[in-house]
């Protein structure tokens, strides 16, 4: 059984009973539920830059929260001591969100069965520390020896054993034991007086064997390298408005920002959102299905269940263009009469749990990928992303170009430098005429950010075209 | 005087030191915090938050060799296992012969200096969601347009942070931190807009008003409204206060230390030219009183002390740890994992109400996006803004990129205003820099 057992439960002898008692403290009468977390994550990584393997680290984090929710009150205490005194205390701060009234008496079950999308087994035993610092030399070396403009390499290898325990006073029961790993690569070239970098990586809830073996270390530096040198010739980009084409996978950072966010569940209900209002409605073109789903083996994004106890699934957001669903998190749905789509996630048990996507990505369409190319006569061709943000009242969002290029005649033209495209979620999906019949998921590197809360994601898409979107560039 | 916890914790941390053989070197690093996060949303208590965070850190050096190891179980046999770990780590590690603690002007139980950053305060519960809600209801009070809101966040934290390594560093800081909040939306029938307002004080007592803070965040809000793109040019633009901190602190990010030994910075081999108009001068001063930057000494225990990072315009110095300053053959600028209180100060008169005097330009209050990039200089952003013309502003600019080199940006600064935000630990006022392209979509 999970490490939390033993490492938490039985030594600080922490048995149903004691924690069935913390439950009944966290929900009075006047309390519509009240869950406990724990959590026990170690992390590790690894560093090489410079060609020095340079340093590693290691850190466990674990605690317990306790959370009591009264309609759209929430009150919340959490420790890292496991005494039944600091359960008991923590159950009385969290339930002090409301008046104190009679203790409702809670009775844990067994623990809920759930499909395994990953091991359970820790990614970081699953090699020798020497195998690691093994694979990262090999990679510098490769890539050293690869391009004589290479002026440095900066690898980092990751890994995550997260377990968690979720009890709520319903009487249930739910545990994971998550696995994450992670590898990225920085190259930076030097050509005459000029430095470009090349980004690449990936990841997933596997062990490190993945990435360590089939080359797919090699892949993630080629790709890097590949990257680089684009950028030692890219030009300056003009500004204003263009048709822009996006490549398939990594791109769909384009759909997190402009609609992911805005059709989260909180915002909705509090009535915040872009989105609000809108279900049923058209909100795209009717080339585009979008989709949430927690439920894919081994992706960065997937979550057998997630941190409330719920279980995972695929949501359709968007269908044919029509806004069809919001994710939900236990609290907002309560209030909006409906269930948890298994999205409440939160970043440790020191955090309150809201509505997070998972993997979210549109399905294909019709279009071969260089006919979509090849119908623009003028516009940009981006094929990766550093990153976005969103304003979800507004509904404007901005993501940035890593590499991109001109498209000239319907041909790829000449690299172009950074670039931020900004527009308005509800508008710009209006305007995807053409869709890709070629969906690819992201490699596994994301990390979204919410309220000063951190956690992994997915994104996909295929290549789809934009007909206008406003593009930040230097010349006019 | 340290608190009653703490002490234990460092009695234990001595003692279990005792132990670790004397071919390694040690560096503990232990924080203690605690506090409260109270929201109200429209007129009642969205949550109550009740933070308590341990962590102790390790850092273990054997001939060159560096591993890390952290916990947030401070119990002796957790100490112990982490400190185990930190050892295996590095001997999984390669030699550098940069590596090592500070070897002068570190911190100990005599030399620290007084940093007035600590004001605990007792607070009631129910004073504070009284605050809270006083807020947002200033800000409803503002304006009818004004018909939702994020709500009102106080939150206080309290911190306790320790420090020894196996030279004899020693040192301890006691902090407070208070911040009261407010998120609203206003809508007008064609738009729906969201903004806020802070204040942000080492002392409660210093904290802006609730009034203050929720009729701000109203006026805020509702001055987007009606937002409309603008033609692509190249124009004088306004950074406000807050985006001006910004862009100083990418321009602290490309002096970094380990940005500049791994040429990994378009600000490498800059020292002594000009970086900036000569009338720019950029100063580090670590022990202002209630600055929240203020510290007595860096994340590896060496003394913080006043330093001039660009003076006329010449760029002075790198932010540099022992690491850093080793692979730069210089001196650790007292900089490991923190910078203290930055002031931007020019040697001409910084301007009042610096709008009146912009003729055709744009006023940049909010930016989005990752488009910084410190290798090669390149900037490209999203923006949110007001366009000015004849010293006035005439509507509010959304859908908008500004794009440049922050090369170009630092040189083409033309003016600071009197308008310094001291929410930051970056202390300036709004920035004027000619020549920004900005693109938009008519």
């Amino acid at each position: 059984m999970n490490s939390i057992k033993n490492i938490i439960l039985n030594p600080y002898n922490l048995t149903d009973q004691k924690i069935e008692k913390a439950l009944s403290i966290a929900c009075s009468n006047k309390i519509d539920f009240a869950d406990i977390y724990f959590e026990y994550t170690k992390t590790e990584s690894w560093r090489l830059e410079d060609g020095i393997m340079k340093s590693g680290s290691s850190s466990i984090d674990s605690g317990f929260g306790i959370r009591s929710v009264s309609g759209d009150k929430s009150g919340f205490a959490y420790s890292s001591q496991y005494d039944l005194k600091d359960l008991t205390k923590a159950a009385e701060m969290s339930r002090s969100i409301v008046n104190h009234g009679q203790e409702k008496s809670v009775k844990l079950g067994e623990s809920k069965k759930f499909k395994k999308l990953y091991d359970s087994t820790s990614p970081l035993d699953s090699i020798n520390d020497n195998e690691k610092v093994d694979f990262l030399k090999s990679i510098d070396a490769y890539i050293k020896k690869k391009d004589s403009k290479v002026d440095q390499v900066i690898l980092n290898l990751s890994g995550t054993h997260e377990s968690i325990l979720v009890m709520n006073s319903d009487g249930i029961k739910s545990i994971d034991e998550r696995p994450l790993v992670r590898f990225s690569v920085v190259v930076i070239l030097k050509d005459k007086e000029r430095r470009e970098q090349g980004f690449s990586g990936g990841g997933g809830r596997y062990m490190y064997d993945e990435i360590l073996n089939n080359q797919t270390g090699y892949k993630f530096a080629d790709e890097a390298l590949r990257q680089a040198n684009i950028n030692l010739n890219a030009i300056d980009c003009k500004a204003g408005t263009a048709t822009v084409v996006l490549g398939p996978g990594w791109p769909g950072v384009l759909l997190h920002e402009a609609i992911g966010h805005g059709l989260e569940g909180d915002f909705n209900r509090k009535k915040t959102s872009a989105y609000t209002g809108l279900l049923g409605k058209k909100v795209a073109s009717s080339e585009c299905t979008v989709i949430d789903d927690g439920t894919i083996a081994k992706r960065r994004g997937s979550l057998s269940v997630d941190d409330e106890g719920c279980e995972t699934q695929r949501t359709v957001l968007i269908e044919n263009g029509i806004l069809k669903g919001y994710m939900q998190d236990k609290l907002n749905s309560r209030l909006m009469k409906t269930s948890s789509t298994g999205n409440g996630r939160r970043e440790s048990y020191g955090c309150l749990p809201m509505p997070r996507m998972t993997n979210t990505f549109m399905l294909p369409g019709k279009h071969n990928p260089n006919e979509i190319i090849e119908s623009v006569k003028k516009g940009i061709y981006a094929v990766n992303f550093s990153g976005g943000q969103v304003d979800i009242t507004n509904g404007q969002f901005v993501f940035t170009a890593s590499e991109a290029y001109n498209i000239r005649d319907g041909k790829i033209a000449d690299p172009i430098k950074d670039m931020t495209l900004i527009g308005n979620g509800p508008e710009i999906l209006k305007k995807v005429s053409m869709v890709g019949n070629d969906l690819k998921l992201d490699e596994g590197v994301g990390t979204c950010g919410k309220d000063g809360q951190t956690v992994p994601v997915g994104v996909g898409q295929p290549t789809l075209k934009i007909d206008e979107i406003t593009v930040g560039g230097t010349q006019l | 005087m340290l608190p009653l916890e703490l002490k234990k914790i460092k009695e234990n941390l001595l003692n279990l030191s005792k132990k670790i053989s004397k071919k390694y070197s040690y560096q503990f690093g232990i924080g203690l915090a605690e506090g409260i996060t109270v929201t109200s949303r429209c007129g009642s208590i969205e949550s109550i938050e009740h933070h308590q965070d341990n962590k102790l850190g390790v850092q273990i050096l054997c001939e060159n060799k560096q591993g890390f190891a952290g916990t947030n179980d401070l119990s002796n046999d957790s100490i112990d296992k982490t400190i185990e770990k930190a050892k295996n780590i590095a001997t999984n590690t390669q030699p550098d012969i940069c590596n090592g603690l500070p070897d002068s002007n570190f911190v100990t139980s005599d030399n620290m200096p007084k940093v007035d950053i600590h004001h605990p305060s007792n607070l009631d519960i129910k004073e504070i969601i009284d605050m809270t809600h006083k807020c947002e209801q200033h800000a409803f009070d503002y304006d009818k347009r004004i018909n939702n809101s994020e709500g009102s966040t106080f939150s206080y934290g309290h911190t306790n942070s320790l420090i020894l390594n196996s030279k004899g560093a020693y040192g301890m800081i006691q902090a407070t931190n208070f911040i009261l909040s407010c998120i609203v939306v206003a809508e007008d029938g064609k738009s729906k807009e969201r903004d806020y307002e802070f204040s942000t004080t080492r002392d409660f007592k210093k904290l802006e008003s609730p009034e203050k803070i929720g009729t701000q965040a109203a006026h805020k809000t509702i001055s987007r409204l009606g937002a409309r793109s603008i033609k692509t040019r190249v124009c004088p633009v306004l950074f406000s206060p807050e985006m001006s901190v910004s862009i100083f602190s990418d321009f602290l990010s490309s002096i970094q230390g380990d940005a500049i030994y791994k040429r990994a910075s378009f600000l490498s081999d800059q020292i002594g030219k000009d970086v900036f108009p000569n009338f720019i001068n950029i100063t580090e001063e670590p022990h202002l009183p209630d600055g929240m930057g203020s510290s007595p000494y860096d994340g590896e225990g060496v003394l913080t002390r006043k330093k001039n990072i660009v003076e006329a315009g010449e760029l002075k110095s790198y932010l540099l740890d022992t690491y850093s300053a080793k692979k730069l053959n210089s001196v650790s600028t007292s900089n490991k994992g923190l910078i203290t209180n930055i002031i931007i100060d020019s040697e001409k008169e910084k301007i009042p109400n610096i709008i009146s005097t912009i003729e055709d330009g744009i006023y940049i209050t909010e930016m989005m996006g990752s488009g910084v990039n410190i290798l090669t200089g390149d900037y490209s952003r999203g923006a949110f803004g007001y366009l000015i013309k004849d010293g006035e502003i005439k509507h509010p600019v959304n859908e908008i990129t500004v794009a440049s080199n922050l090369k170009n940006m630092f040189k083409n600064i033309i003016g600071l205003g009197d308008d310094i935000d001291r929410r930051s630990i970056i202390n300036t006022g709004s920035v004027l820099i000619k020549d920004i392209t900005v693109g938009g979509a008519n």
